[in-house]
């Protein structure tokens, strides 16, 4: 199966899903799961430590040998202005100027405050970060987020840890056609492999999931699975699926057809 | 010495640490570890943490990699 190259943020990766690393039974586990789904990409958080703790090095050298790109996000934060210091900080700790950009309006819905986002993305591309932007399937908001200079802009498929799927495959569609030329990249919400298909069948770029693997029952074959899908997707977009018709259409030919005689 | 009251991650501390430094140190922080600070939700690079005097009132965050989606 082809397994196409892309392009973000200047970097050439070979596997268009990316992982997040929250929730798995154990560090093991995680390992093994993003080694069966050939990702390059794991997202990581930032949290407050105590002393007594350490440095956090356990899990960022478990990490860090994993050989993939680290994506920090600002999770969590409900204003620009944490999320713009999470992200200095982040970038001093993991030395990367990615960020996944998570400005959340709703404790419930946990969906972002698409506001917040615009304004933190667009001070945070100016501070030279390369912002991936979780947002909303609004194409106004999605627009914005482009002219702000984001790396990357990534429409949820349905809230955070629900595994739903795409709530809206329209609305994703139309993102895809009204912005050709951007790194689209479906963020939350999914929940099994067919759900990643669907989206790259869309046309788009990459997708990002956490839960859907991390809480499966056996995460190392789902992370797997995953990466095919994934794969799968991208190959059927590339391979120009078949135009839907309105009524059916006999595959096998009618002519030479038995059973029926002239009287 | 004279003492500051200041809060480190969501907990109120009264010290008699100068600066930022001198405060992680005091608390039992390993400064060689991956972690970044902030005060008053301004990040403090890390070269600054020397110089960067304390005063009553400041709300200190020191963070570190953690699991994330």
């Amino acid at each position: 199966m082809p397994n196409e190259t892309w392009s973000v943020a200047g970097t050439d990766l070979g596997s268009r899903l990316m992982l997040g690393t929250a929730q798995y039974p154990s560090l093991q586990c995680l390992a093994d799961a993003v080694r069966a789904s050939g990702t390059q990409v794991l997202t990581v958080g930032l949290r407050r430590l105590q002393p007594e703790h350490g440095g956090g090095n356990s899990f960022w050298q478990r990490i860090s040998a994993l050989g993939c790109r680290v994506l920090p996000n600002t999770a969590g934060c409900h204003s620009a202005q944490e999320a713009i210091t999470l992200a200095q900080m982040a970038r001093e700790i993991f030395g990367t100027a990615w960020i996944k950009l998570e400005v959340i309006g709703d404790d419930y819905t946990l969906q972002p405050d698409t506001f917040a986002t615009i304004d933190a993305a667009n001070q945070l591309a100016r501070d030279g970060f390369a912002v991936f932007a979780y947002t909303t399937d609004d194409l106004v908001v999605a627009q914005r987020l482009r002219d702000a200079g984001c790396a990357a802009i990534m429409p949820w498929a349905a809230p955070i840890g629900t595994g739903r799927g795409p709530m809206n495959p329209q609305a994703l569609t139309t993102l895809r056609e009204r912005l050709p030329d951007a790194v689209l990249v479906v963020d939350a919400g999914l929940g099994r492999p067919s759900h990643a298909a669907q989206v790259m069948e869309l046309g788009y770029d990459a997708v990002l999931l956490n839960t859907a693997v991390a809480r499966a029952g056996d995460p190392v074959r789902m992370a797997e699975a995953f990466g095919l899908a994934v794969r799968a997707g991208r190959a059927a977009y590339a391979a120009t699926p078949m135009t839907e018709r309105q009524s059916a259409q006999a595959s096998t030919p009618t002519v030479g057809m038995p059973f029926w005689h002239q009287t | 010495m004279s003492e500051v009251h200041v809060s480190l991650n969501g907990e109120r501390v009264t010290t008699a640490a100068s600066s930022l430094q001198a405060l992680l140190r005091a608390q039992g922080y390993d400064l060689a570890a991956a972690m970044a600070c902030a005060i008053n939700r301004v990040f403090v690079p890390r070269p600054q943490w020397e110089q960067r005097m304390l005063a009553n009132g400041d709300q200190i965050d020191v963070i570190t990699p953690i699991t994330g989606g």
